[in-house]
């Protein structure tokens, strides 16, 4: 078999193994497992890997993190804080909104600068969200592909 | 001791007290998490108190018939991730002991540094899977919510993750590990 169906196999093997259901049928994981002596392997593997993984504990945890909490806590409720937050938000809406109704005066003309207006509203809302749109996540990878 | 639900509404009402309530009863449970994202104990604490510092701010949109975890989770693990995408180079703590892993009777404490230090060589993503599935023992179905992603996708990625962990101790001796021993 080709190395797809060997991966596909190996998925749905460890599916069952933890009790799942899989596209597969357990007869179908079986019958390519008695004939593929690399994927067997790689099953057991997998098997015993997870079996020690199952015997682990999280270690339990004693940091207070209250004390540092408590002085950054805003004074008011969470509802009014909502409205607080989406302010800047309504606001840009509404400038976006003027300015198109300005620039649907007819016969005006007012020049280059108030066509940068839109764009200076858009670097106003990324500055405001502290987000730099053009920042490239470089850890960011196809599913799959790190093991590839 | 105040029940999630009480504290909750409470907390709606202003009352920052209600909310140490429910920091204290989850700080311990979102620092495991944190750690296991993360793999350092400092992002992890910035991490774990922005994400209840979101928390609060949003409690009015929280679903009181739903657990409050799973919830809060979400926050977390944006944060978590927010502050792993901040670190220029995946740095995670040169500990002395275990930090994700407590000492077990199933393995020697050497065995059990080995496990860890694997795990922390992981993507953050492989690592937060494999941990919440052995440790936390999530079901997939609890994984598929807890993550926001299909079950054929954590069927998928539990295989990878895996497969990621055993090569990194493919030629470590740790003992009740077949492969290795």
């Amino acid at each position: 078999m080709n190395k797809v169906n060997c991966e596909i196999v190996c998925i749905a093997a460890m599916a069952v193994a933890d009790g799942y259901d899989s596209v597969l049928s357990p007869d179908r994981i079986k019958a390519h497992l008695a004939g593929c002596a690399d994927c067997r392997r790689e099953v057991e593997h997998l098997q015993a890997l997870s079996s020690l993984l199952d015997k682990q504990e999280r270690r339990p945890r004693t940091e207070i993190v209250w004390n540092r909490i408590e002085p950054r806590l805003p004074n008011a409720p969470p509802g009014q804080r909502t409205s607080a937050v989406l302010f800047p938000f309504i606001l840009l809406g509404l400038l976006l909104l003027g300015y198109r109704l300005v620039e649907m005066i007819p016969d005006r003309h007012f020049g280059l600068l108030f066509k940068l207006i839109p764009i200076l509203l858009v670097i106003a809302a990324f500055g405001y969200l502290r987000e730099n749109p053009f920042k490239i996540n470089s850890q960011l990878t196809l599913e799959g592909s790190a093991t590839k | 001791m105040m029940d999630d639900q009480t504290a909750i509404q409470r907390c709606r009402g202003g009352d920052k007290d209600a909310f140490r309530h429910v920091v204290e009863r989850y700080q311990a449970e979102a620092m495991g998490h944190a750690i296991a994202i993360l793999g350092n104990r400092e992002d992890a604490m910035d991490a774990v108190q922005e994400a209840f510092i979101d928390c609060f701010q949003t409690l009015d949109r929280i679903d009181l018939t739903r657990r409050f975890y799973p919830w809060f989770y979400v926050m977390l693990r944006n944060r978590c991730y927010k502050v792993a995408a901040k670190l220029k180079k995946h740095e995670v703590s040169n500990w002395d002991e275990t930090e994700i892993l407590a000492p077990s009777a199933s393995l020697q404490p050497e065995d059990t540094m080995l496990l860890e230090r694997a795990m922390l060589k992981l993507p953050a993503e492989d690592r937060e899977l494999i941990t919440l599935r052995h440790l936390d023992g999530l079901s997939y179905d609890e994984l598929a919510k807890r993550l926001e992603i299909p079950q054929g996708t954590v069927m998928s990625r539990l295989y990878y993750a895996r497969k990621n962990l055993r090569e990194r101790l493919k030629h470590h001796a740790v003992t009740g590990f077949s492969e290795g021993t």
